[in-house]
């Protein structure tokens, strides 16, 4: 898999993120690099260039305030990391409010995948990149 | 109903199996979080993680089953451990080695298993990660390199070390 394309998995729960990470790698579908958090996530952007993303976003704020984090998206789409500011990127959310639907087509994502999160749904996801 | 043949290494199996000191031990969550994801990740009603002991089979973490073991010479995991590979048994009323297995004809009523041998780095398969239904099914290749992955993961957690490559 030399020439294996390279996926930034964002997600804190690590049975899934190890179960996608280490699935990928044996079907050859693509090298997926985990990160438990946006700060670690953020932290692999400056470092490498990635092919595609697949971010889990939480809600933060409260009461009317309250607003999915899109913080790493918008770095990644402002040029701000060390990938194309295109690469393709998928969000996993509790929920597709209209809201967030709206935020995602601004910033030209596409695929949303929602709870219940399965590890078969991240790989076909990673593998249509 | 064909009872499973013991493999060749059987002694030293049960020998890997015992020094684990792990048969009779309380469910432990390392274990049932690897069976609870299975069985949401594969939509099936019973997922378990056996160890083939001298004459029974014995859970360690099971999802959708009361019992806490069986006789071995029902089980179908018996002779998953005598293959490398995941053994899948898509309807097991087609299968003459299962059709009058008292497992399927009875409580909890297989149709469909999927067994991934817990083979530790020295060649021993202790027992499985496997999945039940009570309906016909297959796994595409997809299912079946993430059933392998969470084998894996069990294995470590066994102390068998790191993930194998498979594919």
């Amino acid at each position: 898999m030399a020439d294996a394309r390279h996926i930034l998995l964002v997600e804190p729960e690590p049975l899934l993120r190890r179960t996608v990470a280490l699935t990928a790698r044996s079907l050859g579908l693509s090298q997926v690099h985990e990160a438990a958090s946006t700060d670690a996530a953020l932290r692999m952007l400056r470092e490498r260039s990635f092919d595609g993303a697949v971010i889990a976003v939480e809600c933060i704020g409260s009461g009317g305030a309250r607003h999915y984090d899109l913080s790493l998206v918008d770095r990644v789409r402002d040029a701000a990391t060390s990938s194309h500011h295109a690469m393709p990127i998928a969000i996993m959310a509790d929920q597709a409010t209209p809201t967030l639907l709206r935020a995602l087509h601004e910033r030209r994502i596409s695929r949303v995948i929602l709870k219940p999160f399965r590890a078969r749904v991240l790989l076909e996801t990673i593998a249509g990149f | 109903m064909h009872a499973a043949p013991f493999p060749a290494d059987e002694a030293e199996r049960l020998a890997a199996l015992h020094a684990l000191l792990i048969l009779d031990t309380p469910p432990e969550q390392r274990f049932d979080r690897i069976a609870a994801f299975a069985a949401s990740e594969f939509d099936v009603p019973i997922v378990l993680l056996t160890l083939l002991d001298t004459r029974r089979q014995w859970f360690k973490a099971r999802i959708g089953l009361d019992a806490c073991e069986t006789a071995r010479d029902i089980s179908f995991c018996g002779h998953a451990i005598l293959q490398a590979d995941i053994m899948v048994v898509p309807d097991a009323l087609q299968d003459p080695r299962f059709a009058d297995n008292p497992l399927v004809t009875g409580a909890p009523r297989i149709r469909f298993y999927a067994g991934a041998p817990l083979q530790l780095p020295s060649g021993q398969r202790l027992g499985t990660l496997c999945l039940i239904d009570r309906r016909p099914r297959t796994l595409d290749p997809l299912d079946l390199g993430i059933l392998a992955t969470l084998r894996d993961l069990a294995v470590m957690e066994l102390g068998g070390g790191a993930p194998q490559a498979h594919g």
